[in-house]
């Protein structure tokens, strides 16, 4: 096995009185897909937002790439792509404006791959972010995370997003290429056909507990072949 | 809810329920002064600095009904698109509801403000107020920033153009008035018809709106297309990158407001009979420390990591997660404040050369400059020039980003306490130097120690930069080595100054040490060296 592109140790994390985090012990080798789910407020943004350094790890510890997130952000975050859930681009910048300015970040920022996920995602480069409809922002977010094609994206709630055709069609070619390349994926959903679908292996989150991490194979092995959606239940209750 | 008038009146009354209380309780503590300081009888003279700390909070609930009844805390003030709140659209009620019921709960409001300030002056001050226009006035500056808030426009930057051109025009015909002594009656005829107008507009504005009307008159928007082919040079490194983003955020809005008031303001300069000395230095001055003024409003913007997002304090992960460091951020920061002032600045002398020279007031300063000129020398006349001009463009910038250090940290009771401490501030300084100025005893004081103020403040700005120097090595946000280069280069700064100071006004009045401690004072350091701090704290919470 490889070095962990993530390792997080016993990390908890409290929002006033509630435990947002718990405890989580979490470690991912380079290359493959990973999904993360759980139903809505189980901790699956707060452990994101741990990896990308915008939390404090309140007790336990981060590790990206080997790195502390917090303390060498500029290291970690050049060698992330991510995908907010927030969909929190600047309405006022134009298509092109977005790419101009997200090229200046990434040394490895691949101009011929930008243009080429813009014309798949069919985003017109004058357009203003703003006038966008919510799947289009979502698909330029996904544009300016891939386009340096980052060692680690990681997408927070890509579904919620992205629109079935982007999701079927070039979501899933996407993370499986960036796999292939020995790159790594880490994708939080409660859709768990389409983690079925695409991820190689599955962390499962409950009220900030990690209740099972494992290679997706091996789960339905467990589990007498059971589709992960009836397992999900069992173990954290209904995805919604 | 049992209509969209008690839904309305909810929405905007029971957040705000404890404004009502608040007035009062100022006006009973307002009024419990007179038998508290004198006993019954005579009215209490307290001078203009109690009357300015008595007014705050007025001018300050007024400005915060005119943001919350427009809504004009709900949006980007220089998009196209209206600021009235599309949720409100799909409600069942009629386009003249949607208008009408904010416009009568803030001919409400401001009703019940007009009429508490009036009872505050009344009581215990025996100020004799006018009746009712002003309070009338205030209904309609709130009626038309209303209208201009809801309207959809055809350029981006409009609303705010139109809403200060129109509000500062009815403003000056007010002053005019007052100035001509017209009555009340008159001024309450000239203002009241346009509450109606008002409405009828608003009525055809939020109509428009909420049919998704946008208007678009700009005509390079429209040939964008052909535009965006041509692929944009790239950026030259992330800091240039970082700066666009913040003069395109940010950046335009100081020198824009400028443009705007700056007119009005040399104009009178061409109004007959405001031609004397004294009109020509204070039309001067009030256009000198325009940039400062508009700065501390853009400010407010400027100071916010995310004045766009819907968690207006914290910073958005589009920022936050950019492989930049922090330091990196607030440098872009401080570029872009930069080149703002500098674009208001340029603005601000050009229009002051042209106001003056056509006016013909030029030929007063004329006079003035040859007799300072004559009086103290050319070199030390130019270098002052050169003081007096870099001391006011270094305050605009300043003003600019002072507030960064409160407002980036992103915790919004921090924010809301940091306000709310400055308007205690504000209110108190009145009063206090109202009272000095009347006391003998204190101002004796004052001449003979003087000089312990800015000592006191000297040395406390020099205990904060230690504490924050080390905040900023120990966090790791900063480099030891940049720490140090930035502590040289402050000290540069302010021995280099103290040597232009002990050159142009050495004597033996004032001992040496004093320049020193005006130049420890006049170069910024612990707020701007704050600011990373600040904004580290919110990146990583």
């Amino acid at each position: 096995m490889t070095d962990p592109v993530i390792e997080i140790e016993n990390l908890t994390r409290h929002f006033g009185a509630k435990a947002a985090l718990n405890g989580v012990d979490l470690a991912m080798p380079r290359g493959g897909v990973y999904g993360l789910v759980g139903a809505n407020g189980a901790g699956k943004t707060t452990l994101i937002k741990h990896i990308l350094g915008l939390l404090q790890a309140e007790s336990g510890s981060v590790r990206i790439f080997g790195l502390d997130p917090v303390a060498e952000p500029v290291a970690v975050l050049s060698r992330i792509g991510y995908l907010s859930e927030e969909n929190d681009l600047p309405g006022w910048m134009r298509v092109d404006e977005l790419i101009r300015y997200s090229r200046a970040f990434y040394t490895n920022w691949d101009d011929a791959y930008a243009e080429e996920l813009r014309q798949s995602f069919a985003l017109d480069p004058a357009a203003q972010i703003k006038t966008l409809s919510k799947g289009q922002k979502s698909r330029a977010g996904l544009l300016i995370a891939l386009a340096y094609r980052p060692e680690l994206l990681v997408l927070d709630e890509p579904s919620s997003g992205l629109d079935p055709i982007v999701r079927r069609d070039i979501l899933g070619a996407v993370m499986r290429t960036i796999a292939d390349e020995g790159r790594t994926v880490l994708f939080s959903s409660h859709l768990l056909d389409e983690v079925e679908q695409v991820a190689d292996h599955v962390t499962m989150i409950r009220q900030g507990t990690i209740v099972m991490s494992a290679p997706l194979a091996d789960i339905k092995a467990s589990h007498s072949g059971r589709s992960l959606d009836e397992i999900f239940v069992s173990l954290v209750g209904s995805p919604t | 809810m049992p209509s969209p008038a008690a839904a309305f009146a909810w929405e905007f009354g029971w957040p705000r329920r404890w404004i009502p209380v608040a007035l009062g309780g100022y006006l009973v503590a307002h009024g419990l002064m007179k038998p508290l300081l004198l006993g019954s009888g005579a009215a209490l003279d307290l001078g203009d600095g109690y009357i300015a700390f008595a007014t705050v909070p007025f001018s300050f609930t007024f400005m915060y009904f005119i943001a919350v009844f427009s809504f004009g805390l709900n949006g980007d003030l220089a998009a196209r698109q209206s600021i009235y709140p599309a949720r409100l659209f799909t409600l069942p009620v009629s386009s003249a509801e949607l208008a009408r019921w904010p416009m009568v709960y803030g001919l409400a409001a401001m009703s019940m403000l007009w009429v508490i300030a009036r009872i505050a002056a009344w009581w215990p001050l025996a100020l004799d107020l006018p009746i009712a226009w002003p309070g009338v006035l205030m209904a309609v500056v709130l009626a038309w920033t209303q209208v201009f808030m809801w309207m959809p426009y055809g350029f981006r930057g409009l609303r705010v153009a139109l809403a200060v051109t129109v509000l500062i025009a009815l403003d000056t015909l007010v002053i005019l008035a007052i100035n001509y002594k017209v009555s009340e009656t008159a001024l309450i005829a000239f203002l009241a018809p346009q509450l109606p107008l008002a409405y009828f507009c608003a009525c055809l504005v939020v109509a428009r709106a909420r049919r998704g009307v946008v208007p678009d008159w700009n005509i390079f928007s429209r040939a964008r297309v052909g535009e965006a082919e041509k692929a944009l040079s790239p950026f030259r490194s992330i800091a240039a990158a970082q700066v666009w983003f913040e003069w395109r955020r940010n950046g335009r809005s100081l020198p824009v407001l400028v443009a705007l008031v700056l007119p009005f303001e040399l104009g009178t300069l061409f109004i007959t009979g405001f031609g004397s000395t004294a009109y020509v230095f204070k039309v001067l001055i009030a256009a000198l420390l325009t940039p400062i003024l508009m700065a501390g409003f853009t400010a407010a913007t400027v100071n916010k990591a995310n004045p766009f997002a819907r968690d207006a304090y914290g910073m958005t992960p589009f920022t936050a997660t950019k492989p930049i460091t922090t330091v990196a951020l607030i440098a872009a920061k401080l570029k872009m404040a930069m080149w703002s002032t500098l674009a208001a600045w340029v603005i601000v002398l050009t229009f002051i050369v042209i106001g003056f020279s056509w006016s013909g007031a030029d030929s007063v300063l004329t006079e003035w400059r040859v007799w300072f000129a004559n009086h103290v020398g050319m070199p030390r006349a130019i270098v002052a020039g050169l003081l007096v001009l870099s001391g006011l463009m270094l305050g605009t910038w300043l003003m600019l980003v002072q507030g960064l250090f409160v407002g980036l940290t992103g915790r919004e009771w921090l924010i809301k306490t940091s306000g709310l401490v400055w308007l205690v501030f504000f209110m108190a300084i009145g009063p206090i130097l109202e009272a000095t100025w009347d006391s003998t005893i204190a101002l004796r004081w004052l001449w003979d120690n003087w000089p312990i103020f800015p000592a006191i403040l000297a040395v406390l700005k020099m205990i904060a930069a230690i504490v924050i120097a080390e905040r900023l090595s120990r966090s790791g946000v900063i480099s030891d080595r940049a720490l140090v280069a930035g502590a040289a280069c402050w000290a540069a700064s302010v021995f280099a100054l103290y040597g232009v100071f002990v050159w142009w006004a050495d004597t033996p009045i004032l001992p040496r040490f004093i320049f020193l401690l005006f130049a420890i004072l006049a170069v910024p350091l612990v707020r701007i060296a704050a600011a990373p701090l600040a904004l580290d704290w919110n990146r990583h919470r």
